[in-house]
């Protein structure tokens, strides 16, 4: 199906545009701060929303009395979830591969009956001005019956905890119970016999960690505008990750026909997994119909923090390795727990991979059980899960090749896998180029020069990284303007850089410059149906839409000047915008002389769709040397290389900037960031001061290294880029440390308390 | 609440604005000036996303009130190009890949106009500290630094 894309999508050889190192085509209003987000977005006569949100983590909701609120002068509206139809736990609408829970995302915007999370919305006001909003929050009263609540894992599998849904009962158990649980699924890979392999094998290693909850931490907190007509027409100005999915959702939310909503997406200020489901866009629409003005929903950092999106799962688990004294690993057996939050159906199967992607072994039995706190619902983070289930796995493996005595490198080379091996769940790997990286590693000075010795314990770190990723649907079409140049118009938004590397490839395919095409994101209204802008899949599948739809066009103009020219097709060749016959000396038309001709004869409308293309897994090795201060357990990082394998760089400092990126979040994540909650449930550094990303004097400079291995039947060769480089990086750090210090680091973040202590056990 | 009148200069233009005295001067500028370039990513001076300069002081516009602006001249990241010429700051800044969802930019933007204005040939040290109030969370300020560094030594760099 993909065969004609791909024969148009060749990676060799010599491109015009594709490739090359070129600046991102809407920098330019990045710059000069004139990129247009929901928060700058202004309508005629808009008004402010503010939500009222839960101070308790687990209640009941007796009573909501908003008569008060409403008497306050400037006061338009205020809603609660009476006004929303009342959805079926499992109500869900389709997204990529899978669904997207309805009942779920419709939690997150408004509580009903109970409330299960500290920050979880329970009612909203519309005002004329946003303290006045404000002053009418603290006039609504609300009535809870407090309940008893569970903040970890730990407290909500014990055998007396207060369970948060009576009907929940764990799936996936081998023998079922009827008894109410926090443990919604259990999920389960497994071949061989893990236990007898392990007895059996000449090492062993042992090892539990446990990772905290943290933050995608975008910069832009989630704001959105929304309209709601006279006609009926209810249009929303929003920052997602899938203006689509929005729709969808936000329609069944409210109970209206998706005939009557339309979804504008504007710039989106980071992502990072956190703008997938809706939080508030719903509310902000009812608010817009019960008022008839426009309103604006803008949330601040403490709401964001303090449970009005995101955060991550948490995870503890522990794992078990086996090898073989030359180094071949016999068996892995891993349990882990992951930390859904407050609503449920976070499944672990997506984390299990990540044991099990990298190294073959006969034997595995890996199990997962995804469990429901009092705390904020998570949601997905650049390669959710993976960076805390490497932590465990890197960590594992380092550790047995030091029981091993055996270099880490060469260790994890005799057990890689390789393209046909077998994947988690027992298909066959596609194209997977493990050796090639270990290869890269081996030879690069980050890895053959000797660290140098500091005034302090120095040690240098190894982990590699894996991750799927995905393709679900994309879908783009092109129109041809009167002076012939292409006009794209595109389903997905742009999170990293699409614009730039889908103009980038429409210029190759149409064989013009990068300021003859011109591309666009679509509303929902104006372009076809297209999956969120994650999984590190919109420049894979997107490019093969593109190159459809320019592949149609071209067709189509080709059709027309031969008619033009009263030739036919077959003899036409299309060359930079001309179209000539095999003769140099022949006939020749422009591409804007057709259109000139034919403009008003009818559009060229040609569109181009991709749905599940083959996957571009993702594998990135990462160096670090880092210094520990022995006296505080202060880790400072002192260099750190990233290798990854992107296939084809489209574009080399998109793809190098996607890779810094992550490997800062991941040094957060590793180092400072981390949820601390209090015993009541209220997050206890709902802030950028007290919650520690990494600023530039926290982070070295990130070298990176760029293996280019195109994947066959993708175009161009491309792999996904844009998830893998957060995942080795707390592994790598810990590797680092554990050499350092002698002693492993077993919790994420790893604080200076954290270290120190494992610095100081006997 | 009753509103005042203040008299500041932004940008060059001399503006009179009825204000509230609970706004705080990024309040004034977004939303009573419609000067949305500048953000909000925290609203309590952790994230520099909202990076002004007041009297040639770089400031967190959500860390001041908007009376404390009297009289003040305040130039935002509107204020920083020229129509048709980009400040060399933003130039570099597209050239390196420094910018990518975009949302901290100008903030970052005004922290290096700050920095330049009192340091034109400042080491890397020197940048990464003077943009170190400024979060970014998508470019792990590899390519930031970079640029800012060819703005300091357009020759050093490639």
């Amino acid at each position: 199906m993909f065969e004609e894309i791909i024969a148009h999508a060749d990676p060799h050889g010599d491109h015009d545009t594709i490739g090359r190192r070129l600046p991102r085509i809407d920098s330019g209003k990045r710059v000069t701060g004139e990129a247009i987000y929901p928060a700058d977005f202004q309508l005629p006569g808009m008004v402010y929303a503010k939500l009222k949100r839960s101070p308790h983590p687990h209640a009941k909701i007796r009573s909501i009395d908003t008569s008060k609120a409403m008497e306050l002068a400037g006061v338009l509206a205020v809603t609660t979830a009476d006004d929303f139809p009342e959805l079926e736990p499992g109500t869900a609408v389709p997204m990529g591969q899978g669904s997207c829970d309805v009942w779920m995302v419709g939690q997150i915007n408004m509580a009903r009956h109970k409330v299960f999370w500290v920050g979880q919305p329970v009612a909203a006001v519309a005002a004329i001005d946003l303290h006045i909003a404000e002053q009418a929050l603290e006039l609504i009263k609300i009535e809870y019956e407090v309940l008893d609540a569970v903040f970890s894992i730990d407290e909500a599998t014990a055998p007396a905890a207060p369970a948060l849904y009576d009907s929940m009962r764990t799936t996936g158990l081998d023998t079922p119970s009827n008894k109410p649980t926090n443990v919604c699924s259990r999920t389960v890979f497994k071949r061989g016999n893990s236990d007898s392999a392990l007895a059996n094998s000449d090492e062993t290693v042992e090892l539990s960690i446990k990772v905290d909850t943290a933050h995608q931490g975008y910069i832009e907190p989630q704001s959105v505008v929304a309209q709601h007509d006279r006609d009926g027409l209810t249009t929303l100005w929003v920052s997602t990750q899938g203006h689509f999915t929005t729709e969808l959702v936000t329609a069944r939310v409210l109970g209206i026909p998706q005939s009557k909503i339309r979804v504008v997406p504007l710039e989106i200020g980071g992502g990072f997994g956190g703008k997938v489901f809706i939080h508030g866009e719903s509310v902000a629409a009812k608010l817009a119909e019960k008022c008839g003005r426009p309103v604006q929903l803008i949330f601040s950092r403490e709401e964001v923090l303090q449970g009005g999106s995101g955060p991550t799962a948490a995870l503890q688990g522990k794992l078990e390795i086996g090898a073989s004294k030359d180094g071949v690993i016999n068996a892995i057996k891993s349990r882990i727990h992951v930390d859904a939050g407050g609503l449920p159906d976070m499944n672990p199967g997506i984390i299990l991979q990540v044991f099990a992607a990298l190294y073959q072994t006969p034997n595995l039995f890996l199990e997962g059980f995804d469990v429901v706190t009092n705390k904020p619902r998570t949601e997905a983070y650049r390669a959710p899960g993976g960076i805390q289930a490497a932590f465990l796995m890197e960590q594992a493996i380092d550790e047995l090749s030091q029981k091993l005595e055996m270099d880490p490198l060469e260790f994890r080379r005799r057990n890689a896998s390789v393209t046909g091996s077998t994947m988690p769940a027992g298909t066959p790997f596609p194209s997977i180029g493990v050796l090639e990286i270990a290869d890269a590693v081996a030879a690069h000075p980050c890895w053959t020069t000797p660290l140098k010795e500091g005034s302090m314990p120095r040690g240098r770190g190894l982990a590699f990284g894996y991750w799927r990723g995905t393709s679900m649907t994309s879908a783009c079409h092109v129109t041809i303007s009167g002076d012939g140049r292409p006009m794209f118009t595109l389903g997905s938004v742009d999170i990293s850089g699409a614009h730039t590397s889908m103009a980038q490839v429409a210029a190759e395919q149409f064989q013009m410059s990068l300021d003859d095409v011109y591309v666009a994101t679509g509303d929902s209204k104006s372009v076809g149906y297209t999956d969120i802008a994650a999984a590190s899949r919109v420049t894979r599948t997107m490019a093969a839409a593109v190159i459809d739809a320019s592949q149609a066009a071209l067709a189509e103009l080709k059709k027309r000047a031969a008619n033009l020219m009263q030739l036919t097709a077959e003899e036409l060749t299309y060359d930079h915008g001309s179209f000539r016959t095999a003769n140099d000396n022949g006939p020749s038309m422009t591409v804007a002389d057709v259109m000139k001709a034919t403009l008003t004869q009818g559009a060229i409308i040609c569109q181009g769709s991709s749905s599940n293309l083959p996957f571009g897994v993702e594998v990135g090795a990462h160096v670090c040397d880092v210094e520990v201060d022995k006296d505080t357990g202060q880790i400072t990082v002192l260099k750190y290389t990233a290798f990854q394998d992107v296939g084809f760089a489209l574009n080399p400092p998109a793809v190098e900037g996607q890779i810094e990126g992550s490997v800062v979040q991941g040094l957060g994540w590793a180092i400072s960031e981390g949820f601390d909650y209090g015993s009541d449930g209220r997050l206890r550094n709902a802030s950028l001061l007290d919650y520690r990303i990494p600023t530039a004097l926290d982070v070295p400079s990130i070298d990176t290294v760029l293996l280019q291995k195109p994947v066959p039947g993708v175009p161009y060769g491309l792999r996904g880029v844009g998830e893998v480089p957060i995942v080795p990086v707390a592994a790598c750090v810990a590797n680092a440390v554990a050499r350092a210090v002698g002693n492993r680091v077993t919790q994420m973040p790893m604080t200076p308390e954290r270290v120190f202590k494992a610095m100081t056990a006997s | 609440m009753s509103k005042e009148i203040l008299e500041c200069s932004v940008n060059g233009e001399q503006q009179s604005c009825l204000i509230d005295r609970r706004d705080t001067l990024l309040e004034l500028l977004r939303t009573r000036l419609q000067l949305t370039g500048t953000k909000e990513g925290c609203g309590n001076g952790n994230c520099g996303s909202c990076t002004v300069i007041v009297d040639s002081q770089t400031v967190c516009s959500c860390l001041m009130f908007a009376v404390e602006a009297q009289d003040c001249e305040i130039t935002t990241i509107e204020g920083v190009a020229s129509v048709g010429e980009l400040h060399r700051v933003q130039e570099a800044l597209i050239k390196h890949g420094g910018t990518q969802c975009g949302f901290c930019t100008p903030g970052v933007v005004m922290s290096a106009v700050g920095l330049f204005a009192e340091n034109p040939s400042p080491n890397e040290s020197d940048i990464r500290l003077a943009i170190a109030g400024n979060i970014c969370r998508c470019t792990g300020y590899e390519k930031i630094v970079k640029a800012l560094m060819d703005v300091a030594d357009p020759k050093g760099a490639d």
